[in-house]
């Protein structure tokens, strides 16, 4: 069984990709478009690793953050997708608890790398 | 004296060649150059008089005095007809380097500025067609023609046209033809047809609510003769019983605010008449100022060749057995006539044909450079660009896939000068209108580019040619990559992309709307990630600064960016498609 990854972003054409990819990786995927089934996802089941897009519809990245590790108590491994240009909001998701985030355009293959560095801590 | 003039002219010739061959040009003292220029001058104002003043010379002594008159008025109409001709020309020049500015990059004020340009040249020139189409008529250079054609089809065709025009009103168009109106008659179909859009026409142009009626019916019958009234009734503002007097003078409109609130340069009905008279017919208005306007014509047909069993057959077979032969042929059509366009363009679609109508040379060559034209119709006589023009531009483009797509011209008048103008832009056909269905469809076969023939030889040679704008290009190769070469995602992928860059266009479209500009910022950033993902920097930039222009609330420069990204965009996904076709194929 490989390990799960809950993708969350709102872009489908990346999501795709990643999605592809990740499979092909050998992991599992699950993948949610918006914050608010993120949250619902997350009450009943704790992926190995938490992929997110810092800009999300209903609940940002930032917020999920704060959701896993204050509300759930988790320590999940996070990697944030943002933009260039906001430098400020990875600040404050490492501040939170975030463990990497790789900037857009995403690069498949290095977020792969990253991912399995972050499981195999 | 028409003679004596143009020998006046080869005097004036000779002398200049003579001027010439005797004083070498190194040797040229002052007053030899003098005289040489004063030949010149003198040649070119004799030159000018003769083009000028076409006939007056062999009018004005030897006739009565009557005579002189009227003689003397048809050359003035051919005058007006000649210079209106060459007032074109410039005029089509500012109209082109009006176009051409506007792809400039500009400010906002300068965006203003040409379009006023634009504007008032376009309405110029419609004022000079107008003027030439009337002093046509008048004087007499009007081709009338006398063929068999289908009257009910023919006005079937002309309300089909006019409900296009009524887009935002609610008009009822009834057409109510009675029976005992021929279908075949022998006459002048476009003639007529320019006669009921003209007033059907003034009908749209006047009518807020209500109906406007086209009644047909038989008025008196001879053996074959007919004399048919058409009356065009409309619930419009009318006309007071005055103004219905002058209605008919050139340039009269009724009030002197009717043409600023409805447009138009007052000559439509003048024209009408000028037709209606020289085929023999006659017109009338009834109006009463608030409650409609009723303009009926009656005009003398004869019956035509009441075969229409024979002609629907022969049409069926030419469609069903020839038509074939152009099936999947994609073809561009330049004809500025709404009635003919719909006319080829019913055809060629029933033969199998796509076809692109309702076009300019922007519009043209955009095709021409992103689809496999097999040919293009061009009308030569259309009123702004004309088909020369347009021909010219495409056989001069750098594009070797636009250049070299077969042209067929047609035109209702063909000259010698034409014929030669045809040869040297590269023009590869024409057709003198109005043609048959035969002539049409092989005139198409005999120059339609053979598809297989050509295809990879034309590849080749364009690949190093076409210089793409930076914001057009497309890179698919990256993706594969990271598609790990399964050309099934990369399909599925751009298929992706290309919904976000419609979502994108419906979501600015909206919000530009009310300058909701953080919603546009929103949607162009989400766009970023695409464009970045099938390697398109130029395009990827241009949203880049959008979304800037957004956050930096400068709405007129997201409007203009949206602009260039609508007219771009278009040609990116061409060649998106393109470099998947090539991965698709590999």
């Amino acid at each position: 069984m490989g390990n799960r990854v809950l993708l969350a972003d709102d872009d489908q054409l990346l999501a795709s990709l990643l999605n592809f990819r990740l499979k092909k990786g050998g992991y599992q995927v699950h993948h949610s478009s918006n914050g608010k089934e993120v949250k619902e996802y997350l009450q009943n089941e704790m992926p190995d690793i938490i992929v997110s897009d810092i800009m999300m519809p209903y609940c940002s990245g930032i917020e999920l953050i704060d959701y896993v590790r204050n509300e759930l108590k988790s320590k999940t491994p996070i990697i944030i997708i943002s933009s260039a240009g906001n430098e400020q909001n990875v600040l404050t998701a490492f501040e939170l608890g975030a463990n990497d985030f790789i900037t857009k355009p995403v690069s498949p293959t290095e977020l792969l790398v990253r991912i399995a560095r972050e499981i195999n801590k | 004296m028409a003679i004596s003039k143009s020998k006046d002219l080869l005097s004036q010739l000779s002398q200049l060649e003579r001027t010439v061959g005797e004083y070498s040009f190194e040797d040229l003292n002052a007053h030899e150059a003098k005289a040489l220029k004063d030949s010149f001058n003198s040649f070119r104002s004799s030159l000018e008089k003769h083009i000028y003043t076409p006939n007056l010379g062999e009018i004005l002594p030897e006739r009565t005095e009557n005579n002189v008159i009227n003689k003397k008025e048809v050359s003035e109409k051919q005058f007006i007809a000649h210079v209106s001709h060459e007032i074109r020309t410039p005029l089509n020049s500012i109209i082109g380097f009006a176009n051409l500015l506007k792809d400039e990059k500009l400010t906002q004020g300068q965006h203003k500025k040409v379009d006023a340009i634009q504007f008032a040249s376009n309405t110029l020139l419609k004022l000079i067609n107008e003027v030439l189409e009337y002093s046509k008529i008048s004087s007499g250079n009007n081709n009338f023609e006398t063929v068999d054609f289908n009257l009910h089809s023919l006005l079937k065709d002309v309300m089909f046209l006019c409900e296009t025009l009524i887009l935002d009103r609610k008009i009822e168009l009834l057409l109510d033809i009675d029976e005992d109106v021929p279908k075949i008659v022998k006459g002048d179909p476009s003639k007529l047809s320019q006669i009921l859009l003209n007033l059907l026409g003034n009908s749209v142009k006047f009518v807020e609510k209500g109906y406007i009626k086209l009644e047909v019916f038989t008025k008196k019958r001879k053996g074959n003769d007919f004399l048919i009234e058409f009356s065009v009734a409309d619930t419009g503002i009318g006309i007071s019983e005055e103004k219905i007097e002058t209605i008919f003078n050139g340039y009269a409109q009724a009030e002197n605010d009717t043409s600023k609130k409805y447009g138009g340069t007052g000559l439509g009905l003048t024209i009408t008449k000028e037709i209606i008279d020289k085929l023999g017919g006659e017109i009338n208005i009834d109006s009463t100022v608030n409650s409609g306007t009723t303009v009926s014509f009656v005009m003398p047909y004869t019956l035509g060749a009441n075969s229409s069993s024979y002609q629907k057959s022969i049409k069926k077979s030419t469609s069903t057995k020839d038509g074939k032969i152009l099936a999947g042929t994609e073809i561009l059509v330049f004809e500025d006539n709404k009635m003919n366009e719909h006319l080829i363009v019913e055809q060629l679609t029933q033969w199998g044909c796509t076809v692109h109508a309702d076009i300019d040379l922007d519009k043209g060559l955009y095709l021409l450079s992103s689809r496999k034209i097999d040919l293009i119709l061009m009308d030569l006589k259309m009123p702004g660009q004309n088909g020369f023009e347009v021909s010219k531009a495409i056989r001069n483009h750098k594009n070797n896939k636009v250049s070299s797509v077969p042209i067929v011209a047609f035109s209702a008048d063909f000259t010698e000068q034409d014929s030669k103008d045809c040869k040297e832009i590269g023009i590869d056909d024409f057709l003198l209108k109005p043609y048959t269905l035969d002539e049409l469809l092989n005139t198409i076969v005999k120059n339609k580019e053979d598809k297989k023939e050509h295809t990879d030889f034309s590849l080749i040679l364009q690949k190093p040619m076409i210089e793409p704008k930076e914001t057009t290009v497309v890179d698919l190769t990256y993706l594969l990559k990271d598609c790990f070469g399964e050309v099934d995602m990369l399909n599925e992928l751009v298929k992706l992309f290309k919904l976000n860059a419609i979502e994108f266009i419906g979501n600015v479209k909206i919000n530009i709307k009310t300058q909701n500009l953080k919603e546009i910022a929103m949607s162009a950033h989400k766009l970023k990630a695409g464009f970045a993902m099938i390697k398109a920097d130029g395009m990827r930039n241009l949203i880049v600064e959008l979304e800037s222009c957004c956050k930096t609330n400068q709405p007129e420069k997201v409007k203009d960016l949206y602009e260039i990204f609508l007219k771009d965009y278009p040609l990116l996904e061409d060649n998106l498609n393109k470099n998947l076709e090539l991965m698709n194929k590999k």
